[in-house]
This record gives C-alpha cells, sequence and structure tokens, in this order.
C-alpha cells in the first residue's frame, strides 16, 4: 500500500511579495513541518513547473530545491504543461512501487503574475503545437474552438458554461486558500468580456501564483503513525496528438476516457462509488466535457446536467465536483495545480475539509489535463 | 528573428495546403493574444476541415463580419503571419477566405 500521509499549499493568487523560490521554500518546509515528517525520511523529490525556464530563465531547479532543503537526494523536474502536477505524482507512486525510495515528496510550483497576460499568453502557447501558434491561437482560443463545436452540435448556448463557473466560484468562497473566494451569478459571467469566443473571463481559470506538496510512502511505521492517511488506489496517464488537428473528435478529451478507464480497473470501484472529484476546469468547457469523459454524465447530456448544479457542496448529491473551487476560483498556478487536486481530496477523505467538507467521502477522483488534452491523468484515492 | 532556414522548411509545408476549399468546423475569435499577434485583436481563428479530409488551423482574413457559421465554405490563402524588424524575413503562412457562392 502506498499512502498520502501530508499535504500543504499556499494561498493561491497574486502574491507579489514570493518569489518563484519563496514559493517553493514555503511549500517544501510547510509540507513537512504542518505534518510531523522528518526531511530524513524523504529519499526522493518530484517537481512540477511548467514555466520557469520560457519565463524566467530558470531551469535545473532540482539543484536549487536541493540548495534550499540542504538535501543531495534525488530530485526530478518533472513539466507536461498543465498537468505536470498529475504527472509528477504518478512518477513519484511508480519510483515508490519500484524500490527506489519508501518516502517522496511531490511538490508543485507556479510564478505566473510577473508577467503580462501577453507574456503569460505566449508562455503557455508553448504547450500547443507550432502550427497553432501560428495562427495566433491561445490557449483560451483552444478551448474556444472546442466550447463552439460543442455547443453547436448538441444545441446549448453560453448560459449553459456559465454554470460551471458560478458553482465552482461558490466553492471558492469556502475555501480560505483560494485565488477567488467570492460568489458570482450567471449573470456576472454572461456579462463578463470575452478572452476567445464564446469564453469570457468568467469561464477561465485565472493567472495564479502558488505552490501544493503532498508526501508519498510505503513505510508501514510512517503510515501507521501519520494522524491522516488516504490510499493510493491507482493513478494513470494518457496521451494524445498535441494539435487539435489531429484529434478524432473535438467533444471530448479522449486521454480523459483512456486514464480514466485504466484507473477505474485497477481501483476496482465503480463510478457511483466517486464521492468527491477535482477535475480539471481550466475553462468551463472543460469541467462539462470531463464529466462526460470521465463516465459520470454521457456525451452530449454534460451541458444540460451542469444546470441542475447536482454536483455543487450543499445540494446533498452523492457526488461533488471541485470543493477547492477547481482551477476556476481556486486559481491555476500551473504546476500546482494537479498536486492540489489531489490535496482537496486528501483533506476531503481524512474530514480536514471544513466548512465544504462532503459528508462520508470515501472515494475521491483526481483528473489533471495538459494542453488541450495532449495529456490526461487520473488518479483515485480512499479511506 | 525567425532562422531563414526555419522559415524555409515550414514554407515547404504551406504551398501543399495553399488553393484548397473546406468549411469551417469550429471558429473562435480572439481578444487577448499572445506577445506576437498583440496589434492585431481581435482577430478570427478557424478550424477547417479540407475537401481532402485534412484539418488546418489559421486565421480567417477579408471578413468583417461579427460571427461565422459553422459549415461556411473557405479557401486556403496565402498571408504575412507577423510583423517583424526591418532587415528580418517576413514569415508567410495559410490563412482562410470566406469563399464566395
Amino acid at each position: 500500500m502506498i499512502a498520502i500521509i501530508g499535504y500543504y499549499n499556499t494561498r493561491f493568487g497574486e502574491l507579489w511579495e514570493k518569489s518563484f523560490f519563496d514559493l517553493t521554500k514555503e511549500t517544501a518546509g510547510g509540507v513537512l513541518k504542518n505534518n510531523g515528517i522528518d526531511l530524513e525520511r524523504v529519499g526522493a523529490i518530484f517537481f512540477a513547473n511548467m514555466l520557469a525556464g520560457v519565463l524566467e530563465n530558470n531551469l535545473h531547479s532540482a539543484a536549487k530545491i536541493a540548495e534550499i532543503l540542504k538535501v543531495n537526494i534525488p530530485i526530478f523536474r518533472v513539466e507536461a504543461a498543465c498537468a505536470s502536477g498529475g504527472v509528477a505524482f504518478h512518477l513519484a507512486k511508480n519510483y515508490i512501487e519500484a524500490g527506489m525510495t519508501d518516502t517522496a515528496m511531490v511538490i508543485g510550483v507556479e510564478k505566473m503574475t510577473d508577467y503580462s497576460p501577453e507574456e503569460i499568453t505566449t508562455a503557455l502557447a508553448a504547450a500547443s503545437s507550432g502550427k497553432e501558434q501560428e495562427a495566433g491561437l491561445t490557449f483560451p482560443g483552444l478551448y474556444g474552438l472546442i466550447a463552439q463545436y460543442y455547443l453547436n452540435k448538441y444545441g446549448y448556448t453560453e448560459e449553459n458554461l456559465a454554470y460551471v463557473a458560478v458553482k465552482n466560484h461558490y466553492h471558492g468562497s469556502l475555501n480560505e486558500k483560494a485565488h477567488f473566494q467570492k460568489a458570482i451569478t450567471i449573470d456576472d459571467v454572461l456579462k463578463s468580456p470575452y478572452v476567445a469566443y464564446p469564453l469570457k473571463v468568467l469561464d477561465s481559470s485565472p493567472i495564479s501564483d502558488g505552490g501544493s506538496a503532498i508526501i508519498l510512502t510505503k513505510d508501514k511505521n510512517l503510515i501507521k503513525k501519520a494522524k491522516y492517511k488516504v490510499e493510493i488506489l491507482s493513478s494513470h496517464v494518457a496521451t494524445d496528438s498535441i494539435s487539435l488537428t489531429d484529434r478524432k473528435t473535438l467533444d471530448e478529451i479522449y486521454a480523459s476516457k483512456i486514464a480514466a478507464n485504466k484507473a477505474f480497473k485497477e481501483a476496482g470501484i465503480k463510478r457511483n462509488e466517486i464521492n468527491i472529484v477535482e477535475l480539471h476546469d481550466c475553462f468551463s468547457i472543460a469541467e462539462i466535457l470531463a464529466m462526460e469523459d470521465l463516465g459520470f454524465w454521457k456525451k452530449g447530456e454534460g451541458g444540460a446536467r451542469i444546470k441542475e448544479l447536482s454536483t455543487m457542496y450543499g445540494r446533498g448529491s452523492d457526488l461533488v465536483v471541485n470543493t477547492s473551487g477547481g482551477l476556476k476560483a481556486a486559481g491555476h498556478p500551473v504546476g500546482a495545480t494537479g498536486i492540489k487536486q489531489l490535496g482537496e481530496i486528501f483533506l476531503q477523505l481524512t474530514r480536514q475539509a471544513t466548512n465544504r467538507q462532503v459528508k462520508n467521502a470515501k472515494y475521491g477522483l483526481a483528473h489533471n489535463v495538459g494542453g488541450s488534452g495532449g495529456t490526461a491523468v487520473v488518479s483515485i484515492l480512499g479511506v | 528573428m525567425i532562422s531563414p532556414v526555419k522559415i524555409w522548411r515550414r514554407q515547404e509545408e504551406i504551398r501543399k495546403i495553399l488553393g484548397y476549399e473546406g468549411k469551417v468546423i469550429s471558429w473562435t475569435k480572439i481578444f487577448v493574444s499572445g506577445l506576437d499577434f498583440k496589434k492585431f485583436v481581435p482577430y478570427f481563428v478557424v478550424l477547417v476541415e479540407l475537401k481532402n479530409k485534412t484539418k488546418v488551423v489559421g486565421q480567417l482574413v477579408d471578413f468583417n463580419g461579427n460571427k461565422l457559421k459553422i459549415g461556411e465554405k473557405v479557401v486556403a490563402v496565402l498571408r504575412k503571419v507577423k510583423d517583424v524588424k526591418e532587415e528580418d524575413i517576413i514569415p508567410y503562412s495559410v490563412k482562410f477566405k470566406l469563399l464566395k457562392e
């Protein structure tokens, strides 16, 4: 059994007083101190980050982390665009299973708000194909193409998309570490300016700074002594063409379907046993597609189902989605996101989610996507 | 400056698409761009299926409307990608124009 025995995340948001490495130091120190874990027990570190090389000319961050923590253990930087955190977790789990260490730290950090929207837009576009970049496509633009196709094919409108943002902002209002902690209305979403038609500012996750970290172990003594623990039941990664033009269809993220099917098979549980999902809502359309691709809703029904708000906290549903606020409201410091998703599941399953605690949650699923769907990671946790 | 060799390599691909007709499968209008396209916002980008079933993305040019219809017919044309410095090589690529019936 491999378990998560500790989690920490910084506040997500515009953290102007903190640098990239300030956040790294706070996050690594926080996960050890808050969970009473000795650094000497950590045999390897997996570090998720996408943009430091592009934006800050900061590569070889493994050695910088060694300097901060004063260690000489293996440290690996993992980059898979917005799925960097999920992939880092997946690799750390495999590293432990392979017998390379008993205990590993997975940490994700991103510093984004030192740069203009155009600089960040250009940097993020590095995760798209050259042809897409040449056409002037941005990430909101790529998801705008997906949204337009979906709305047209199934007869929905921008109002259907807006319900995702309303739900996740409500959840963000319950999370003291979320970038946005204010509830919004459908009208607010529909009146917000376009970023890439038909997606508006309030359909989109923000540019955020932040860090998150978890500790994984198979050390029986550490697991026994841990105050909080959840078991990792499965974790699977799948890939697909980086270009939208090379995908079979635009109304699904095929990599999510593959990863989810494998993760459920390995975990040995059914969809209706999952109580908590943290999924990749980088844009409102992405949550609707994810609910369909993960197998919770039928293809094409998502636009209608989201209007029921059955996956909102407090509705008495058996399945609550993105209690952290999701990428939309909790924020999206790219490398930290996938780890924060796992951390939110950890908090929920260990009854530490305070005012957003879902009752009797037993199984949770984290879904992390890179680019416009070129990489997807699905991990299932349980208690 | 973009390497002339890089531009030459890309031109080899672009010439295979020029003049092809196709239909719009999806489209978007970009309001916040990257650095290279800041002066052109807002602009349309279309995802087109050519008659040979190849899918291509490109900007829509010579279009003054606010909204497009999915299924509209377009043709691939050669256009400048972005502004460059005085002595740089200008990169060209495929963009699309609406095809008049």
